[in-house]
Formats: structure tokens, sequence, C-alpha cells
């Protein structure tokens, strides 16, 4: 290990031993700069800021004060100050963002971090060379010149010792090494921003392709993120975000919070905190899920909010904002010269909020330091972030924790790419009050919904310009005016808890790059500077990239109306040579084709699939200036954007871009061109599919993953072609996003020579092109676009759905029997006889006499010994096939041991017990109870059960059968647990009415087939008949929750929010059911022509596992028979799915995202549910044109699959599927419900009410 | 109330007592206290957390740990050992590629590009071009390192073929000197073992 490697802190530099270093006065806070967020000074009493330091080893340690955001700059600045101390790259250890010793360079922003801030290292670097070049020249008796530093250390020039001669001590010795130079020496200089730096021509290192040093540790997953970083008792944290998802100013922001039910987390193990202060709110727990647990269960409750207003329309939005206009530019004399001329033309161009929508959800870990350490040491707090601003987030931590910023230590590691400030510094200050309220260390991770919602986003953008041509038709005047709402991001925990007041501060900041880099006569220029909307900060390209938006597509405009070449039409009035030679050899490097209208160009005609794309050239230049106003410029770009438009679909494809580049002179070649492919794919990706969604009413955050902000995919990215402009005699400057800023308008520029039509908001979405390009609607309509489905009824619906409408609109009504009566009539479509006299007449004597019933517990234990093994085995297998555990076990509860929620219409009730446990449990009931309660619905003690327990069914079972579960039952472990009582309505809760039940309904005639033809028949309709329940789910029920017999017995029903589909003819799967198929469907859970089993079903087939197969062989022939009397076979399944999946596969348009719901679909979805074009991932993946589910009348388990995923499925090939719930919106979920039907099941109707059906699956919740 | 399960990691068994709601990733990062999966937005959407479930990618973010007793999990971590035999170097020849076509920029969604290249070329050698985007179209960069990532994986082709090259040369000359089982060799093992994160 080097010594370099070794962490020091800065004060520790005066007492070190065998080291040069150089380092300058702490920085004192410059003057004001009006407008900007303000600058945090550096901390006196910490000491001189360290730069560079030498070590007696020949490594060196150098400071930096900004951070690597994955863009390679650690590289490159290694590179910087290797060479100027002509060492080699391996010997220097850079340090980056480390507060306790980089120094304070403010946050790293605007692609800034070589231009401007590695001047001090380099400098002080040759500092240090220099230093050794003297000592060594005045060691060997020679002129300093006649020195050189390299592999052998010091030595003299041959020529210098010749022609100078060396005195006799020195001669013997070749070189000088740095050990022997420093001995155990503290060197100490001070930094001289004049001292001379090393020739360009002498560069050996700067100027070379280097590998980036980070990336072999990121590739061999060692430490670097701070995702990974973990140290001895830390805890998992976790936060609870307000409702007001996305906004950081108004009054409310911080007093929102009603309550928070601690108590609703009591149950999470390891649980060591609920942490609420204001509105902020975190949990604390010893293991990561548990901590997430108490996220999702944690009780909150938060008052009413206002809302910041709609922001639908960017445009209308950001017009009703107060703003204060600064005119930053007014030469010539615009408004004669807009009144004198014969051009003149006025357009608006909308920019929309984006994210940076880094791919790591942001972490941090904060570390509470003890007392003692504190007086030894004066660190209070120690913080692991991802920060982008080192030094500012110490002064927001030092806040929360209660000291001053020296106390606070920040140690920056890796975090996942950003493009400015996300949430790095928000979860820095939650794991700080966490890690403070706790004394403990904490770590804590976003959600992905979290960072969605909360990053500062790149703030929306309105620029409106005005230009004209003279007579020749050159550049005249241009008048520019941006408004933009400004982006300080305050860290959120210090608005949450009201560290500091959530006031909407105004910046200057809508400025950068608002002049156009063309000559214009007459120009003025202006800037609306407003408060901020929704939270925002710097986002690659910051106000840069919109204003040149505007710039270049006005240009564009003006070209069109002069009848000039676009390229040409700039090249006229660019003023700066670089920008016009770096323009033109773009150009040429792209055959751009010289033009003055619009191309709409068809591609080749003679392929038919082609036929339809029109491809168009578009070009845009902008050189990005930065900072406050009039800023300076970081490096210069051009593109030329080839797209294809296809008019029917509205689909933009950017086949090929072409980027010039200078960046003066290149420190790392390799590091730039990967910048610039970057920028040009995350541009690309910008203009064509971002932006955010938000609440049409509050305007809060609804993107909160990637199916609702979709990004650029590898199949989209475009062929890119870089051309750096050799420049290596120039100062380096800025490259991490100057090669963005002028793409979306190449590529609107590139559209509108494809198509004539001219775009100035993007993103350049399908359904946005198809509809400018159809302004009068048009015949052909994406595949799977969301028709507005009609509003009429499906007509006869299911009772069960029905009524947990009615009940929980009108809760008062489901407490009376006339309410019952009422809301029986009140849907009025069956006759019920039900509601008879007789009924009502019982009604007193049954609900309040006495119970006659005998009570048949036991007073000794059952002998088991009289039943043999393989009785209770057969036993145990039929309360398998029965799925006994599914009602009689809870969730994460012991088996069989009660308490699941049974919700039914007339409230919950809670199963029993059914373990042998003589108290709580079934322990003392003797066969005579049991069969008792199996047939008749009457418990040991006498009193009637609800038929959710469904003996209508199991009183078919037969006696050997029941025998053999009664074994089965009393051989169970008794489980001592005593279930919730039941919650039903009156009367419901009254258990005597269950004797009329009884009466109207168990003695119906139990179900019979239809000539029985076989043995197997036979046994496979008692099983599912008796035993197997199926009619419990699979049949309609009526008001009175019988199941309806006769013609409408298995013919589908609605249970608990799921569709069970008919076990008949009727079956709506778009393949049909052979009895192989049935088969495996049900041994497996899974079939490749019908989707695989999932919610109740799921469950059932997992308990299947232990049935024997010629119980599920039966079964499957007894329903194979119902539902495929034909009897077509597998074969003939084969040729037809493969059929279906084929015609299918034909309309898979990859990742096109013509709509919303495609959109959606291909971000959520489509990476386990494609038909072919994706990747192979663990489960099945049967295409969903074969999937019953989406083939259904009614949309409820699609639903219900979005929504609550598939975490545990029936069989361990089948694959796991996350719940949505949490992450999609109901409107999300709406669009996708209907995009998936419209893409698989095209033959069918759409779904109507499929906005109702989500809000009462998500009420169900 | 937890259960207990047993899980094998990169050849490390061991039985865990866990509640429903952790995850494989969960236990991966916390319990076996590996960096390779990242967490990226437990949706199975992004392939950040990409994992190989006997030798098949799955995305462990959405999979829950008790769902996957008995199986095989290989890691970032764990592709060394896939190819100990054969190869001198440390790493496994993807790791290799992306390194050497440095095919990432902030490297957070590179553990994911690197699984399901390897998962690819477990079942096809040589994948075409649309392959290769059709095994990666499922993952998400958001730097913007497409081309870099696509040009590991050409490189990873390579370097695949030319160790399987050198291995079947390797098995031949073991074959006629020390007719021993291979796996034996397991020994030598990555010289770099994985970094488990403690604090520096």
């Amino acid at each position: 290990m080097l010594i370099a490697q070794t962490p020091f802190k800065r004060q520790d530099m005066p007492f070190m031993r065998g080291v040069i270093w150089v380092s300058r006065p702490p920085v004192s806070p410059p003057p004001g700069a009006s407008g900007q967020p303000p600058f945090i000074a550096s901390s006196l009493d910490e000491g001189a800021e360290v730069l560079v330091a030498l070590w007696s080893d020949a490594s060196a340690t150098a400071l930096h004060g900004h951070v690597d955001m994955g863009t390679g700059l650690r590289t490159a600045l290694t590179q910087m100050v290797a060479e100027e101390l002509s060492l080699e790259l391996s010997r220097v250890h850079m340090v980056m963002g480390h507060t306790s010793v980089s120094p304070n360079q403010g946050a790293t922003i605007a692609s800034n971090s070589i231009q401007t801030h590695a001047k001090p290292l380099q400098c002080a670097a040759a500092q240090i060379l220099q230093w050794g070049l003297d000592q060594s020249a005045h060691y060997f008796g020679v002129s300093v010149s006649d020195v050189l530093y390299g592999e052998e250390g010091f030595h003299v020039l041959a020529t210098g010792s010749q022609a100078m001669g060396l005195h006799d001590q020195a001669s013997q010795k070749r070189a000088l090494s740095w050990s022997e130079l420093l001995f155990d020496q503290n060197i100490a200089l001070q930094l001289d921003l004049n001292a001379p730096l090393k020739d360009r021509l002498a560069h050996r290192l700067v100027g070379q392709a280097v590998p980036r040093v980070d990336i072999p540790l990121k590739a061999q997953a060692q430490l670097t993120f701070v995702h990974d970083m973990r140290i001895e008792g830390m805890l998992h944290g976790r936060v609870v975000r307000p409702p007001y998802a996305g906004v950081d100013s108004g009054d409310f922001v911080g007093k929102t919070l009603l309550k928070v039910e601690c108590e609703s987390v009591s149950h999470v193990p390891g649980l060591r905190a609920v942490v609420v202060q204001g509105d902020f709110v975190g949990v604390v727990c010893e293991r990561e899920e548990h901590a997430e647990q108490a996220m999702k269960e944690l009780v909150v409750h938060w008052k009413s909010w206002p809302g910041v207003g709609s922001l639908q329309d960017t445009e209308k939005a950001l017009s009703q904002q107060a703003f204060a206009e600064r005119e930053l530019i007014n030469e010539g004399d615009v408004q004669s010269a807009l009144q004198g001329a014969d051009v003149s033309l006025s357009q608006t161009y909308v920019w929309p909020y984006q994210m940076h929508a880094s791919i790591g959800p942001s972490c941090a870990l904060a570390q509470w330091c003890s007392d003692e350490e504190f007086k030894a040491t004066g660190t209070r707090m120690r913080v692991w972030a991802g920060t982008q601003n080192p030094h500012v987030l110490r002064a927001d931590l030092a806040l929360i924790a209660g000291t001053v910023d020296a106390s606070v230590e920040v140690i920056r590691m890796e975090a996942a790419g950003c493009y400015g400030r996300n949430c790095a510094d928000d979860v820095a200050a939650d794991a700080a009050l966490l890690s403070k309220a706790l004394k403990a260390p904490v770590r804590v991770q976003l959600t992905r919904e979290q960072e969605h919602a909360w990053e500062p986003k790149g703030a929306a953008q309105v620029m409106k310009v005005r230009g004209a041509l003279d007579k020749e038709g050159r550049s005249l005047a241009y008048v520019f005016l941006s408004a933009y709402p400004s982006n300080g991001a305050p860290t959120l925990a210090l608005l949450l808890t009201r560290l500091i007041e959530p006031v909407a501060k105004v910046y200057e900041m809508g400025d950068r790059t608002a002049r156009p880099p063309y000559e214009f006569p007459h120009l003025r220029v202006r800037v609306q500077d407003m408060a901020p909307i929704l939270r925002a900060s710097w986002l690659r390209g910051v106000s840069a990239l919109p204003n040149s938006f505007a710039h270049e597509s006005f240009m564009d405009e003006l070209a069109f109306e002069a009848q000039v070449d676009p390229v040409q039409f700039r090249l006229q009035s660019l003023s700066d040579s670089r920008a016009g030679e770096l323009l033109k050899a773009t150009a040429d490097k792209a055959n751009w084709i010289s033009h003055t209208r619009p191309q709409q160009q068809a591609r080749d005609a003679s392929k038919a699939s082609e036929a339809a794309w029109l491809k168009g050239q578009g070009v845009a230049y902008a050189r990005y200036v930065h900072s406050k106003w009039p800023g300076f410029g970081a490096a210069y770009s051009a593109w030329v954007a080839d797209v294809q438009v296809n008019p029917n679909t509205g689909e933009v494809h950017v086949s090929k871009v072409v980027v010039g580049h200078d960046a003066g002179m290149l420190i790392n070649p390799q590091g730039v061109e990967h910048q610039v492919n970057g920028n040009v794919i995350q541009t690309t990706s910008r203009a064509l599919k971002e932006e955010v969604q938000t609440d049409p009413q509050t305007g809060t955050v609804q993107s909160l993953e990637w199916g609702s902000y979709p990004i650029l995919n590898f199949r989209q990215v475009p062929v890119i072609e870089v051309l750096h402009m050799p420049r290596q005699d120039q100062d380096p400057l800025g490259a991490g996003e100057s090669s963005s800023v002028p793409g979306t308008a190449a590529i609107a520029n590139a559209i509108f020579d494809a198509t004539g039509v001219r775009f100035r908001n993007p993103p350049f979405t399908p359904d946005k092109i198809l509809a400018a390009l159809n302004p009068l609607g048009h015949e052909s309509k994406p595949a799977g676009a969301f028709k507005d489905p009609s509003p009429i009824g499906l007509g006869a619906r299911v009772w069960g759905s029905k009524a947990q409408v009615f009940f929980a609109k009108h809760p008062l009504r489901a407490l009376t029997l006339k309410g019952v009566a009422k809301g029986i009539m009140g849907f009025g479509y069956q006759s019920l006889g039900v509601m008879s006299a007789a009924f009502l007449c019982a009604l007193g004597w049954v609900l309040y006499g006495p119970n006659l019933n005998a009570n048949l517990l036991l007073n000794a234990p059952v002998n088991l010994s009289m039943y043999g093994p393989k009785m209770i085995e057969r036993g145990a297998q039929l309360a398998l096939l029965g799925n006994c555990q599914g009602c009689h076990t809870q969730e994460a509860g012991l088996l069989n041991a009660g308490g699941r929620p049974i919700p039914t219409p007339f409230g919950v009730i809670y199963s029993s017990n059914i373990t042998p446990d003589a108290q709580t449990g079934i322990g003392g009931w003797s066969y005579k109870a049991f069969e008792r309660a199996m047939r008749e619905g009457i418990s040991a003690k006498g009193h009637q059960l609800y038929p959710a327990f469904p003996y209508t069914s199991f009183k078919s079972i037969n006696d050997e059968d029941l025998m053999s579960l009664y074994a089965w039952t009393m051989s169970q472990t008794p489980v001592a647990s005593e279930p919730k009582p039941n919650t039903l309505t009156y009367p419901f809760k009254l258990r005597g009415l269950m004797k009329i039940w009884n009466a109207l309904f168990l003695e119906q005639t139990p179900p019979q087939l239809d000539n029985p033809s076989s043995a197997l028949l036979l046994r496979g309709a008692y099983l599912v008949n008796s035993v197997g329940h199926c009619s419990a789910c699979h049949t309609e029920r009526n008001l009175l929750g019988a199941e309806k017999r006769g013609t409408q017995e298995l013919q589908g029903a609605y249970v608990n929010g799921w569709y069970a589909p008919a076990l008949s003819v009727n079956n709506a799967a778009p393949m049909p059911w052979s009895q192989e198929d049935l088969y495996r469907y049900l041994r497996t859970g899974h079939t490749e022509y019908h989707g695989v089993a999932s919610g109740p079903m799921g469950e059932i087939v997992q308990s299947w596992s232990g049935v024997p197969d010629e119980d599920l062989l039966a079964m499957s022939a007894y329903l194979g028979a119902k539902m495929n009397p034909a009897g077509l076979s597998d074969a003939f399944l084969q040729s037809k799915a493969k059929e279906r999946v084929d015609a299918s596969k034909l309309k898979e348009e990859v990742n096109t995202g013509l709509s919303a719901g495609q959109r959606q679909f291909e971000g959520s979805c489509w990476s386990c549910h494609h038909e072919g074009g994706g990747p192979n991932l663990l489960g099945t993946n049967a295409s969903l044109s074969l999937n019953t589910n989406v083939h259904s009348a009614t949309p409820n388990n699609l639903i219900q699959i979005i929504l609550k995923g598939c975490p545990s499925p029936a069989g361990k090939d089948l694959g796991f599927m996350p719940a949505f719930k949490d992450s999609l919106n109901a409107t999300q979920i709406k669009n996708l419900v209907h995009y998936i039907r419209g893409r698989f099941a095209p033959e069918q109707a759409p779904w109507t009410k499929v906005s109702e059906e989500i809000d009462q699956v998500l009420r169900a919740q | 109330m937890t259960q207990t399960v047993t899980i094998k990691v990169n050849g490390q068994v061991r039985a865990l007592a866990l509640t429903p709601q952790a995850s494989l990733l969960h236990v991966l990062r916390n319990d076996f206290e590996l960096n390779g999966a990242k967490y990226g937005c437990g949706l199975g959407e992004c392939g950040a957390c990409t994992v190989l479930v006997d030798h098949q990618p799955a995305r462990s973010c959405v999979i829950p740990a008790l769902g996957v007793g008995g199986r095989s999990i290989t890691t970032l971590e764990g592709l060394p050992l896939l190819n100990a035999l054969a190869s001198l170097d440390p790493l496994h020849p993807v790791q290799r590629a992306f390194i050497d076509a440095q095919g990432t920029q902030c490297g957070y969604c590179l553990n994911g590009m690197i699984m399901m290249t390897v998962a690819l070329l477990l079942k096809n050698a040589q994948p075409s071009r649309q392959e290769m985007l059709d095994a990666l179209s499922g993952n998400l960069c958001r730097c913007g390192a497409h081309v870099e990532i696509l040009k590991a994986v050409e490189l990873s082709v390579q370097y695949t073929r030319e160790l399987d090259g050198a291995r079947d040369a390797q098995s031949a000359e073991l074959a006629k000197s020390i007719p021993l089982p291979l796996k034996t060799n397991m020994t030598h093992g990555p010289t770099h073992g994985p970094n488990l994160g403690k604090a520096p």
C-alpha cells in the first residue's frame, strides 16, 4: 500500500514526517453573488486546505473538493496531477469530497471541475516537483534546468553533467529519490496559482486514453458505493414521506402531519424506533426488510393541504407564476427592426419537468459519535454520503446534529449517476436525523418511489422568441424571453422538521446560454425569475438546454423562412470561428444534405415494411454557457441527427447522431468520448420520452417508477459518431454536459425535415406526433391504443361485487334488516323467495330462541390409536385437497390455528382454530361433533356455523373420508390460539339466523353429473363437489350467500375481488381446456396455454402439491368433461396456441411506447411478459395472448395481480411478480389494463368501468 | 413469524431464519454481505439486482428469500468461481471484458449488465447483435453507457471463446498427465477476494 492511501486529517499535516505538501488558506465567503445560492465558507479553525501531498515513497495524495458522479473525473484529475508530478498514475491517490481533508471547492456543478477547479491541484503538483528539482540541482551542484525527474529519480541531464562537471560526492551518485530528498522533513508550501505548469508538448499522461480507475473495483463488487457501506451495529432506517410528493415550499411544508399510530407497527420484529419530528417520519429496525415493512405498515394521518395546482399545461402553469423580469441584453433597436422587417416570426417553446432518474435510489449511513470520541476527536457525527456537495451538505448536517460544521465529517462515496443533485443530500440528512435520535449508526435507503417523487427535478421552462429577417434573408432581430422557476431545493429533512423555513426562494437561474450564439444587429434578451413550483435542482444542461432548444429550433424556423439551408444559415451569423469550424466539420462528417425545404424523404419504398417511414436530418449547435450571468463557456458542441418518423403510428426513431465536440485540450480522450456518448443517449431519451407525470389537481409527482417515467432502451440507442476537434493547444473546457445542449433541437429539426411539422414541446412521444400529423383524426391508430370504452354496462352482473359496493356506499343500511331488504330490492333482479313472510315471522324465534343443538364436546382426549397411519395419511391428503389451511391459517401464522379474516358482505369472520387444542381448538370434539359440523354446520357446543365454512359441500364427503379427515385433524400438533371474534353486522351476528339459512339452502339437491360415464368421472365429480368444494368459489351466490344451483353451478363468480372463472364451456379463456391441460394446471399451477394460477387459486395449487396424482387426474377428467365436452386433444391445443401466439408476435412492437398504456407496459411489465424479443428471466413467460384473465369478461383478476403481484407462486419455476400497488396510481393502472386488453385480447370488447373496478379493489385493501 | 430457509450463494450454504418480507436481495446484501446485486427499483423493472438462480438470470429484488430455498444463487462476486479452472485471471471473462471495454459510466447498473451477459453466454456462446439487444433490453442504464456496454458484450463473446479454447487445451493436457477430476482444482480461486464492505 502506498503511504498516500493512508487516511489522515487536515489538522495532522503539520505533524507528519517525510512529506511535502501544498496548501491554501481556508476559503472565506466570496462577496455575495446576488441571485445565486450562497457559497458555504470553510471553517477557519480547520486550518489550511491541503491540495497535494507527496510522501517519501514517491506516492502522492491529491485532494479535490468535488466528487466523481460517474463521469470519470477522478481518473482525469489523477492524470493531471500525475502529469505535473511526473509520476505514474498508480502512484497518485485522489481523495474527493471528504470534508475532513478535501478542500472546499463548493458544489460539483456546471461541468466545471476540470476547467476551473483542477488548476489549484495542477499548480500544487508543479510546485512540489519544482521543489524537488531545486533541491536536487543544489545537491548535484548544477543548474535546475539540468535536472530531470524520471523513473530512477532526480538525475542530471547527460549534457548538463558533461558541460558543468559534478563535484565528487554527487558524481558517484547517479540519482536521488524522493525519500532521500525528504528524509523525515515536513515541507509545507503555500499554493502559488502562478506556478508554471508543464509544457503541453511534454505531456505524456494528459491527452492519453486512460482506463477509468474505478471500473475494475465496481466490476468486482468491491466497496465503492455508499449503498455498500456497512459498519458494526448498523441499523436500517426508512422514511415515510408526506403526501405533497415533490413539493418543498409553502406554509404546509413541515406542518401537515396529523398523527402517527406508532402501535400500528409494534408487531414488526426488531423495531427500534419510530421517529417523528414535524413532517419527518422515520422508522428504524434491526433488519432492512423489517424497516421496509414498518415503513409500509405504519399508519400515518396527514391533514389536507392546498396543492400547487395543475401542471398539466406547463405553459399556463408558468404564466400564472409571479416573476421578476431581468433584461440581460438590449442591443440595437429591436422594436423598430421588428416593425420594419419583411419577415418576422414569433414562437413559444415549452420544456417539461424532467428527472435525474438515477438508477440507484439514494442511500446514506450516519454514525452518531460517542461523547468520548467527540471529546477526543471533535467529531460529533460521521456521514457516508453520495452527495454532490460535501461542504454544503456538511453545513446542513451540522444544523441537524446541533453542532458546528467542523464537527461533522462527510465522507463522500460513489453513488448512482446523477446529472445534478438528486436525493443524495436528503437521504444523508434523514440518516443523520435518525442516527442522532437513536445514538446509533443508521443506514437509510430511499425507495424507488421516494427517489422518483422527491428528487429535485429539472425545472420546466417556457421560452418565447420573436425574430426577423432583413430583405436579403439575413438575421436582423431576435427577442428572447425565458421563464424559469428556481431550483434552490433545500435539504428536505431541514424543511420537514422546520429547522429552516420552507420559503420559495427566487434565484437568477434561467439565464444560462440565454444569449443566442448568432449575431443579430438587434438583440434583446430577458429572463423571468420565478419561485419554484415543483422541487428542482440543476439537471444536466440546466436552463441552457431548454434555452438552446428554443434558439436552435427558432434558427431552423428562420432558415426555412429565409429559404436558406439550415447549416448555411447558421454559418452566416456565427461569429466565433471555433463554433463555425465545428459546425462545418460536423455537417461534413454527417454527409449533410443541403436543403431549403423539409425533405420528407420516404425510405426505400421498394421495401414494403419500410415504405411508411419518413426520414429527416436536423442540425443544431450550442456552446454551454453557465454560471452567474453572463457566465462563461464550456465545450462547444454541434449535432446532426438522422431520424425516422412513422406517420401512421407517430413513432420517432433517432437512427444516427454525429456530434462535433470541441472541449479544448482533452485530458482523457476516452473519458470525453464516453461522456459525449452518454450525453447523446440521455438527451435523445429526454427529447423522445421524458416528462414527469403530475396529479391533475394537486400537481404532485405521479411518476414513481420506470413505466411512468420511461427512459431510452438499448434498442433505441442511435448510432453515434463523435468528432473531436483537435485543440490540444487550448485550455480544457468542461465536457460533462456540453454535448447534450444542442441535442433536442437537432432532433426536433430532423422531425420537421421528415414531416414538415414543427414540434416545440418535448418529449416527442408517438401520441403527440400522431395527433399533430393527423390534426383531424386519422384512420390508423396505434395497436393497443386505448379506446375510450363505451359507458354501456355489461348487463347482468353478479351479486357479490354489487352488494359490496352498495353496502360500502351505504354502511348504515347494512345494519338493519330493512336495509338489507332495501338493498336487495335496490338490485331487484331476482325473485327472492328467501324474503318470504315465513322467513320474517320465524325471525324472532330463531334469533332469540334457545339453542337446542346438543353439546357434543368430549370429556377425554380422542384415542388416536383407533385410526391407523394410512387413515391419517389419507386424511392429510384430503385436508390438502380441501385446502383447510387456506382459511384456517392466518398470514405468517401457525398452521390451522385459525384467525384468518374472511371478509363477507356481512362483515368479517375470523376462521376457527382446527388444531386439536382442547381449549381454543377442536381437541374436545368427538367424531360425531366433527361430522355434524362438516355436514350440518353446527359446532360441537351446538351453535350454528356460518356458511363461509362450506359445509354445504362437505356434507357430501363419504363416511370413510370424513373419518380420515377427523383422524388427521386430531393427530395434528395442538396450538393454543384463540381467534378474534367475528365482526359481523347486525342481524348477521345472530348465529340463529343460520337455522333458516340451512333450512333454505343446506337441503338443496347436491350437484349431479350428467350421465356419469366412468368410475374416473364419478370419482372426479365426488372430489370436486365434496371435499374440493370448488363451487364455493366458482359458483355465484345469491343475496343470502348461498351457492346458486342448477344451470348456474360452477359458472364463475366473484370472491373477494377475484373472479373465479366458469368451470364449464362458458370459460372465457381464449384457448379451450383439454383434460391433460387441466391436470397440468392443477398439478403445477401453470400451463403454457392458459397462464399461471395466482391469487386464491395459486394458494390452492400449492396446497395440492401434497395431493396424489389419481385425485387430480379424476378431478381433471370430470372438469375436462364439463369444460371441453368436445374432447379437444392436447395436439389440437398446441397448434391453436401456436397460431395465436404467432399472430400476437407479429403485432409485437418492441419498445415503441405508442400510448401511455403501452409505455407503462414496456417499463413495468415487458421484461417478463415480452413475446420473445426480451431477456429470458427466471420464471415462465407464457404469452398474454393466451392468458385467461386478460380474456375474462371483467378485469378484476388482472387488476388484482397488478396491484398485489405474485409473491408466492404455485411452483418454483413460475417466477415471482412484484406488487405495484405502491408504485402506480389509478390512472396508470387503468391505462395499463386497457393496453393489455387491447393488445393481447383484441377480439374481445374493451373492458368498461375499469376505473371503478380499480377503485373497488384499492378500497378493499 | 420466521421460517428457516437454506440458501446456497456462490457455493456457500447458509440456513437463515427469515420472515416472508425478506427478499433475496436483502439476504444477499445483509446476511451474505455481498455488494454485487444492487437495489434499483424493487419492481424488477431495471435489472440492477440481477443474480443467477440455478444459472438463470433473476431479479433478486422481487424474489422472496423463502422462495429460493435449496436453490443455487450466483452473484457478481461468485462469477470467478464459474471459471476458476483454465484461467489464471482472477476475473470471469465477462468481468474482464467490461473493464477492458470500459462498459459502464457510474457503475450502478454494471452488475445487471454483467450478469445478463454471463447468462446470455451460458446459453448461447455466439449471440447475434439482436440477441445481445434482446438480452439487455430489460436492463436500464441512465448514464447512457449503452455503446460501451454493447462493446463489452462483444468483447465478452471473444474472451469467453478464448477461454473455452484454453480450457479445452488444458483439459486435454490434464487428461494426459494427471487423470484427476477437474473440479478439485478450485482452491486457486480468485486472488482478490470480494470485499465485503467492511469499514476501511
